[in-house]
């Protein structure tokens, strides 16, 4: 018989993992491929990652990078909308695009016996859309539905006021990506063309793959459908650092009918070019990164308050930010936002070494978990390109962790969170959150609605 | 051409069933644990039970401290979570391979002997934290309540399949220490349950880890099984017209389905996926591209095991568009696929979007070891993870058809509609 463990059995030592590897060749038109070859991985990506910040978008028509980026497979030269769907779908792939600040993602997956056909339809995507004026008018159309629907999402206003109230408004990421209905709606097809031919061709761009490459050429497979491409695009522009609103402030939103309050507190942040970037992550994953982190250990596990709390340190290319986000019932709000408030700030007194080496544990192995899947991969090394560091980043990123000692991960906390202020950020009813947020006495006080 | 993960399987002499995938091409393992329980098996009066164990469990048992789970776990590098559904609950990490022995001790503590940590105190604090998920997830985000009014319209009231996992706040409520325990003394036991382990580990290795870690657990008695939820397609058109402060108005339909693991239940799938799936489906390129009388379209299948399944069509009407007319179009089109059938190259596009679907669900260890359990505890046989994608690829074009012409019709569904309030106004 088995005498019943009463104490947790000694976790072997992991193997040793490192990021992927690629094989870097280029196209015929000077745009550089990688492949990342991972046997088993029947589903690939192709993902084609393009220089695109959006500071390039004229104030008056922000918005114009993502409609423009949500037209490319609306009808190209040689195919209509509908037809270009067909054929894609047809070969059981799957598109999207993504727009961040400073560059676009266009990818397909798909079954790794359907590449070539594939990849030809993305580069008709990406090298030859037609901008239609009733493809375009349809997708602006569409837009304006979405910001209705954003405006009813509370996660959503939160991010809106967050950015809103934490950048200077002379800072593009103050204001929505996707644009708003007076930017959007007097787009037109031959403005988004004009766009597209300014800022899409292939000196912008790399091509990534990843996937079972057995037996197939890949490099070859890119080639043949992007060696073609020509543009008369021009360099990338380089993004200014941000500007940030420094000081202790509430922003509400009034949301009507509300049964829970969005909180998004936080601050500027580092980025990654910063040699911090890595003890930063440690002390976030200790402060509010998980379920068993500080916060929650409060918030959802002690007191009931929400269905959990995250916080995180984010970055695009140049400035970075830090936020916890969640929900908590709306008569404890001002509460768990005193809690929230309390806990970021004595966690600038000191992180323990024993918090400290957990967290590193943590990060450090599950990394192979978090690129596993090709798609993964992909995504990784995408947001690398984006954020101009090099493609291998994420082993740079767990070597800082691994030399992350708790003085350091302290460190690089103190030196952004609660140092110029922090921004709180209330969505829900505000008749009910109002009092609960004067007798906080946050700082200064903006309501929205 | 059947896929070629290897299978093997053993049955513990307490009725536990273990399934073992071994891959040593990654460094890492996936154990996975699907428990015969959903909210399909709650009695009423327990609604929401099946979900609150899915808290509980990880609120500590006898040699586990409350959080020491997470933090154990974590430490090792695992990512880790739990999801309660229809018809199961299941617990799940991934870790590197040196942790299968703490995942295995963990997830045997807990089914041995979790409620040497269930009180008063942690069964208040994660009802709470329940009655939050709720708000969050439910009542806080416009058309929220859309599939729980959707399956109370589509389901009988004492049908398994009437009311949602998350379940009613006033059973919780009315809960006592004692209700959870007997809810777990019932169904959370080595003999009902499958434990699959996939990824770094021999396949000798896991089977005896698993023995040293469950083989001393006793087996419970038989649980009651669910009721019989067989039923066939709705006859009649049943309504809920909601009136609210929604960003667009909105129109949800469900019809019943065939039961899970049959052809005709593939058939149905895919008929749904024809109408709803991908940027090429019939309802977005009428709808959205052609007549744009709709900002976007959505459905699909729900496969479910007990008797019944269903499947979704859902509209968001344009500004300015009436929501009748996204209605009328949706159900035009559903009863064009009903009377004149498919095309064969319509079939090869949903057939061909399912194969990828698939193959990306296998593509992780995690991803695999949840299908495994799902094949082996549903159906008895984890091996039709490999055969599933010919399964699809089977379905013909008269079989779609078929499935359509009986159980997706404008005459046979389950109706929510949401109007923001001055439309609803100017109507009245």
């Amino acid at each position: 018989m088995n005498q019943v463990l009463t104490t947790p059995p000694a976790v072997g030592a992991p193997r040793p993992w490192k990021f992927p590897q690629s094989t870097t060749t280029s196209t015929a038109a000077g745009t550089p491929v990688h492949v990342f070859d991972r046997p088993g991985q029947y589903v690939a990506t192709v993902r084609v990652t393009i220089a695109m910040p959006l500071i390039a978008e004229p104030r008056e028509l922000e918005g114009i990078a993502t409609i423009m980026s949500r037209t490319l497979d609306e009808g190209t030269e040689l195919r209509s909308a509908n037809d270009f769907a067909a054929a894609l779908e047809r070969h059981g792939a799957a598109y999207g695009v993504d727009v961040s600040s400073d560059a676009l993602h266009v990818e397909i997956s798909v079954p790794v016996s359907h590449l070539a056909p594939a990849v030809q339809l993305l580069a008709e995507a990406v090298t030859r859309p037609a901008f239609n004026p009733a493809d375009v008018g349809r997708h602006v159309t569409i837009r304006l539905g979405e910001i209705n629907q954003e405006r009813a999402n509370a996660g959503y206003r939160a991010r809106e006021a967050f950015a809103a109230n934490l950048f200077d408004p002379s800072t593009r990421r103050s204001r929505p990506t996707a644009g708003t209905p007076d930017t959007i709606r007097p787009l037109t097809n031959v403005q988004v063309a004009g766009f597209y031919r300014d800022n899409i061709g292939p000196g912008r761009a790399q091509i990534l793959f990843a996937g079972d490459a057995t037996g197939v050429d890949v490099a070859a497979i890119v080639d043949e459908a992007f060696g073609g491409w020509t543009s008369a695009s021009g360099p990338a522009v380089d993004t200014p650092e941000p500007l940030y609103i420094p000081g202790d402030r509430v922003v509400l939103v009034d949301r009507p009918g509300s049964v829970q309050s969005q909180l998004l507190i936080g601050c500027a942040g580092p980025d990654r070019r910063d040699p911090a970037w890595g003890a930063a992550a440690v002390a976030n994953h200790v402060v509010g990164g998980t379920i068993t982190s500080r916060v929650d250990t409060v918030l959802r596990e002690e007191k009931g308050y929400t269905y959990g709390t995250r916080t995180s340190f984010a970055a695009p290319r140049k400035g970075g930010t830090f936020s916890l986000g969640g929900a908590v019932r709306t008569e404890v709000t001002g509460a768990a936002i005193g809690d929230a408030l309390r806990i970021l700030r004595e966690a600038r007194d000191g992180l323990t070494e024993q918090e400290v080496q957990e967290a590193k544990d943590s990060l450090i192995r599950t990394a192979p978990l978090r690129y596993e899947q090709a798609d993964s991969v992909a995504q990784q090394v995408g947001s690398n390109i984006a954020n101009g560091v090099p493609i291998g980043f994420a082993d740079t990123y767990l070597a800082q962790i691994a030399a992350t000692t708790a003085a350091e991960a302290t460190d690089a906390y103190r030196r952004y969170v609660g140092t110029d202020g922090l921004l709180v950020v209330v969505v829900g009813e505000a008749k009910d959150i109002r009092p609960q947020l004067t007798a906080l006495e946050l700082g200064d006080l903006i309501d929205l609605s | 051409m059947p896929l070629t993960y290897p299978i093997a399987e053993q049955t513990l002499d307490n009725g536990l069933r273990v399934v073992v995938s071994s891959d040593r091409a990654v460094p890492i393992v996936a154990v996975n644990l699907w428990y015969d329980v959903g909210s399909r098996h709650e009695p009423p009066g327990l609604t929401g039970f099946a979900h609150l164990f899915e808290h509980l469990m990880f609120q500590g048992s006898r040699n586990v401290a409350s959080g020491q789970h997470f933090s154990l776990l974590e430490t090792a590098g695992a990512s880790l979570n739990a999801s309660t559904f229809f018809d199961r609950t299941n617990y799940f990490e991934s870790l590197p391979s040196g942790g299968l022995d703490l995942a295995l001790w963990l997830e045997a503590d807990r089914m041995g002997y979790l409620l040497d940590a269930v009180n008063q105190e942690n069964l208040d604090n994660q009802r709470d934290v329940v009655k939050e998920e709720k708000r969050q997830s439910y009542d806080n985000r416009p058309y929220g309540d859309s599939y729980e009014r959707l399956v109370k319209l589509t389901f009988p009231a004492d049908h398994p399949y009437a009311h949602m996992t998350i379940g009613s706040m006033a059973d919780l409520d009315a809960a006592s220490v004692e209700d959870v325990h007997a809810f777990f003394r019932t169904y959370y036991g080595p003999n009902n349950a499958v434990l699959t382990i996939v990824g770094d580990v021999a396949e000798e290795d896991a089977f005896d880890a698993a023995k040293r870690y469950f083989g001393h657990l006793p087996a419970v008695p038989k649980p009651p099984a669910a009721p019989d939820g067989t039923i066939g397609p709705l006859t009649e058109v049943r309504r809920d017209d909601v009136v609210s402060d929604v960003p667009s108005d909105l129109v949800t339909m469900m019809f019943r389905l065939p039961v899970d693991g049959t052809p005709e239940l593939d058939a149905a799938g895919l008929a749904l996926d024809i109408l709803a799936a991908g940027q090429s489906g019939r309802l977005n390129r009428r709808l959205v591209r052609d007549e744009q009388i709709a900002q976007s379209v959505s459905g699909g299948a729900l496969p479910l095991i007990g008797g019944v399944s269903f499947g979704t069509l859902t509209g968001i009407a344009s500004d300015g568009v009436d929501l009748q007319k996204v209605e009328d179009a949706l159900l035009e089109e559903i009863e064009k696929l009903a009377e004149h059938g498919i095309t064969g190259d319509e079939l090869a596009t949903v057939q061909a979007q399912a194969e990828r679907d698939w193959l990306e669900q296998l593509a992780t260890c995690a991803g695999r070891a949840d299908e495994i359990s799902h094949h082996a505890l549903l159906f008895g046989d984890p091996n039709r993870i490999n055969t599933r994608i010919d399964q699809v690829k089977a379905v013909t074009v008269e079989q779609v058809q078929a499935a359509a012409a009986q159980w997706i019709r404008a005459s046979g569904r389950a109706q929510v509609t949401y109007r923001q309030s001055e439309t609803a106004g100017e109507q009245a």
